[in-house]
């Protein structure tokens, strides 16, 4: 090799190292974020935890108190979500996967639904405002429910669609080989197949309805007292965080944290389970 | 032999019959199953469809008071009724471009170190850290830049940039002002942490598909990895990174919570990053439940259709991008 | 048996075209399928054998761009004509596929799954009804203390077994055989093999197999099929003694294939 040429080389090896050194930073600063994300969140958020904040209702300013009417709250809208939401997706994913597949309308459907899992969530929030909240004449705990499951929806049908293709087309063949009708084929052995596939979606749906707060701002709004009445104001988590952490008290803001405390640990929990129950099936 | 057959063929005719029945039973079972799923679906168009249609009447009160004029007024007063989007769609603008700038470089870095540096025991859970900050809900975010970041930047990083390019033209006007802590800056950095694991996740997952012969021929007449990268992985996978990148713009251009925390809210467009200002969610969400009078109501919905189109361009682009993508693999 | 007296004929296959999309996969074939026999189907890979068999219970309906032209005569009856019941069709017409499909439940759910689907049986009827099926593909002795275990437990071989338990439950008249010891060891092959011979006193088989032994140890009849065309139909034993083309002569002295 003439020394140019190893000049040369020497040069581009540096260049290399230089570049995928800066990689290395990226990872780092990437892992860094949330470190400390992690550790803020932790350390207030614990440091406000105490048994009053299961057992007493939100408090009015400047006194300590808890966030059972929250906690109740969220528990309510996020599982009524799941519930509205979760049979429309998975209905309209079965068809899009069975009896439509690859066909334009499947296609288009899917484009769509896409946009709509990424459209943000305060523009659903205004949707359901205009659809519910306006004729009803008053924010509602129903109404944050439609806006959740409404952002349930293409997630979960996502999902569906995509687990029922992986099911291998020998089964369902073998089911129609029995005589059976689609509607059968898909009901009694394509979900059945499917099935650890189909809860990920749906707990992933969860997860991601959780933490929500814009959709709730101005449909379930908030409610200082307790209250399971869909009908009326429903507070919820996110939305008392948001109300809390911006006010100038500081029992307010501890809650604030406590409560993010609980948000974070429920979808880290939500996504444990699911990427469990995922890693399951491709195991098989 | 013809015996059994005679038998077989009677034995035949009587389950057929019994049969029958059941066979009706399962083509109307199946024609209503049909019926739902293909129902839910088309639900789906119906339910985007409504989005828009909801958010165009809700619009018209603003568009009939203001006319077009609404997208170019900087001005927002409800007092004397006056509104106008500029300054949102400017804060929301530039506080994706600066998220875009920061989280690109970083989220590619990230998927390089995951697809072609990482030991493979660290790719796991790297790979599940990086998932796990796009679990994390937006309002974490929010409070995170507002009670740790914002007053970081505030002691430190901010004044530092105020006097360092205080001698400098341009940049001067950029990184001027008192520092606040809140404003565009701090508002664009919360967004590029968030959408980071975005970027990072679908280009690793394009950077896998490169076959590994293509890389290996690379490699065979001598370049370096980092040519390897820049000259055959990226290349190869322009598509499928520039959807992802889109999504991650779509995600910037709506991300509600984390922005409103740290943002300032204030309708106006100066041009120091330091400076508070708002974006059209974070208008939305400060003001829509104090929004008296239809035409501020209005404003606001006007405001959420505007954002809705530009994501729906963006969100559409990216799909294209990685289906393409897809279809290339 | 007279071999010049007419055998009757439980399928009849007339000047079949099969299409995938605008590729011709079958040229125009004409074929019987005696009642009570077992018919193999062989030929290389490719040949069409397999498309052939899943045009008999019109399986190639699941999937759009795949059409079939001309007869399938099923005791007389078309089955390729439009106004043919699917689900009819395929309770009479069963098949058993190349790689076992158990359900994913239980043994016994898998075989009453079938039987449930077009009769109400009580319970101790619907054992009896399991009972049969397993004993009729050999498998009771093997999985009676476990009717209760997933179905996905049991070995390859054991699983392709409680397939045809399955398809033999819901008593269809002709079962279709698509290479059905092609993922088996040859112990379970060998009971497969068995089972076949049993079951053709009760079915009509028709089964495809690469496996040019296992032609002659299991059918009566065989065709020799390549690149869509069907070349040769005869007695087993005469068509791998003496057949009458040279593409078959070369097939089955693995000149290709």
């Amino acid at each position: 090799m003439s020394t140019h040429a190893a000049t040369l080389y020497a040069r581009r090896n540096r260049k290399s190292k230089f570049w995928l050194a800066l990689c290395y930073a990226a990872t780092g600063f990437g892992l860094f974020s949330l470190f400390l994300i992690l550790c803020a969140l932790f350390y207030e958020g614990f440091s406000g935890l105490n048994m009053a904040v299961f057992t007493e209702m939100t408090p009015p300013p400047g006194s300590a108190g808890g966030l059972l009417n929250a906690i109740v709250g969220s528990l309510i809208l996020t599982f009524l979500g799941v519930l509205v939401g979760t049979p429309l997706g998975l209905l309209a994913g079965t068809y899009m996967a069975e009896y439509g597949r690859g066909s334009k309308f499947t296609t288009s459907v899917r484009f769509l639904n896409d946009i709509l899992l990424s459209a943000p969530s305060i523009v659903i929030g205004l949707f359901i405002y205009e659809i519910v909240v306006a004729p009803m004449g008053h924010f509602s705990g129903i109404a944050g429910v439609f806006a959740l499951a409404l952002l349930v929806v293409p997630i979960v049908t996502r999902t569906t669609e995509d687990m029922l293709l992986l099911v291998p087309r020998p089964l369902t063949e073998a089911a129609s080989a029995l005589g059976m009708p689609r509607s059968y084929v898909i009901t009694k052995v394509t979900y059945r197949a499917a099935l650890s596939g189909l809860i990920t979606g749906v707990l992933l749906a969860t997860a991601r309805i959780s933490g929500e707060t814009a959709p709730l701002l101005f449909t379930a709004l908030n409610n200082q007292f307790f209250s399971a009445d869909l009908n009326a104001p429903l507070a919820s988590l996110p939305v008392i965080i948001f109300q809390f952490a911006l006010s100038p008290y500081k029992d307010w803001q501890r809650l604030a944290w406590s409560g993010a405390l609980l948000i974070t640990l429920s979808v880290l929990i939500l996504s444990i389970i699911a990427r469990v129950l995922g890693t399951r099936k491709i195991a098989k | 032999m013809v015996d059994i057959l005679a038998e077989s063929k009677a034995f035949t005719t009587v389950r057929k019959d019994q049969r029958e029945r059941v066979f009706k039973a399962f083509k109307s079972s199946d024609g209503f199953y049909r019926f739902i799923t293909f129902s839910a679906a088309l639900t789906i168009l119906v339910l985007l469809g409504g989005v828009i249609v909801s958010l165009v009447i809700g619009s018209l009160p603003t568009f009939r008071a203001f006319g077009l004029d609404f997208l170019v007024t900087e001005a927002w007063n409800p007092v004397s009724d006056k509104y106008g989007a500029m300054a949102p769609i400017y804060g929301t603008l530039v506080t994706s471009v600066i998220a875009m700038a920061i989280a690109l470089p970083v989220g590619l870095g990230i998927a390089i170190f995951l697809s072609e540096l990482c030991p493979d025991a660290l790719k796991r859970p790297i790979g599940i850290a990086v998932e796990l900050l796009a679990g994390i809900p937006s309002i974490i975010y929010g409070l995170w830049g507002l009670f740790i970041l914002a007053p970081f930047l505030q002691a430190y990083v901010q004044p530092a940039l105020i006097s360092a390019f205080a001698p400098v033209p341009v940049l001067s006007s950029l990184f001027a002002g008192p520092p606040y802590g809140i404003g565009l800056l701090t508002a664009s950095v919360i967004l590029s942490v968030m959408i980071l694991p975005f970027i990072t996740s679908i280009s690793r997952d394009v950077f896998q598909t490169v076959p590994a012969v293509l890389k290996e021929a690379a490699y065979g007449i001598g370049c370096t990895k980092w040519e390897v990268i820049t000259k055959v992985i990226i290349p190869y996978t322009t598509t499928g990174v520039a959807g992802g990148a889109m999504l991650a713009l779509g995600r910037a251009l709506g991300e509600t919570m984390a922005v409103t925390f740290v943002i300032g809210n204030a309708h106006r467009i100066s041009t120091s990053l330091f400076a508070p200002a708002t974006t059209i969610s974070a208008s939305i969400a400060n003001e829509f439940t104090e929004a008296v009078g239809d035409l501020y109501t209005s404003a606001l919905i006007s405001l959420g259709l505007i954002l809705f189109v530009i994501t729906f361009i963006v969100l559409a682009l990216a799909r294209l991008l990685l289906m393409r993508a897809q279809a290339h693999v | 048996m007279n071999s010049d007296a007419p055998l009757p004929q439980k399928l009849t296959i007339r000047n079949l075209n099969f299409y995938y999309g605008d590729s011709l996969a079958l040229k125009n074939i004409s074929l019987p399928f005696y009642a009570h026999k077992v018919t193999a189907l062989i030929g290389p890979s490719g040949c069409g054998k397999s498309t052939l068999l899943r045009v008999l219970n019109r399986m190639y309906d699941l999937y759009p761009r795949q059409r079939a032209e001309g007869e399938v005569l099923l005791d007389g009856e078309n089955i390729l004509a439009p106004q043919q019941d699917l689900n009819l069709l395929r309770s009479r017409v069963g098949m058993v596929f190349q790689k076992p499909t158990p359900f994913p439940m239980s043994i016994y759910e898998n075989i009453a799954f079938g039987i449930r689907l077009y009769e109400k049986l009580p319970k101790s009827e619907l054992d009896d009804r399991v009972e049969t099926a397993l004993k009729g593909a050999a498998l009771w002795n093997e999985v009676k203390d476990k009717l209760h275990a997933s179905g996905l437990a049991l070995s390859g071989g054991q699983q392709q077994r409680l397939c045809i338990a399955r398809t033999v439950a819901i008593q269809p008249e002709v079962i279709l055989f698509d290479e059905p010891c092609s993922a088996l060891d040859p112990i379970s092959t060998a009971k497969v093999e068995e089972l076949i011979d049993e079951l053709k006193d009760t079915y009509t088989i028709i089964i495809v197999t690469h496996n040019m032994q296992q032609a002659a140890r299991v059918s009566e009849y065989t065709a020799f099929m390549y690149l869509g065309d069907l070349i040769e139909f005869d007695v087993t034993s005469r068509l791998f003694t003496t057949p009458e083309r040279q593409e078959t002569q070369n097939y089955i002295t693995g000149r290709f294939g």
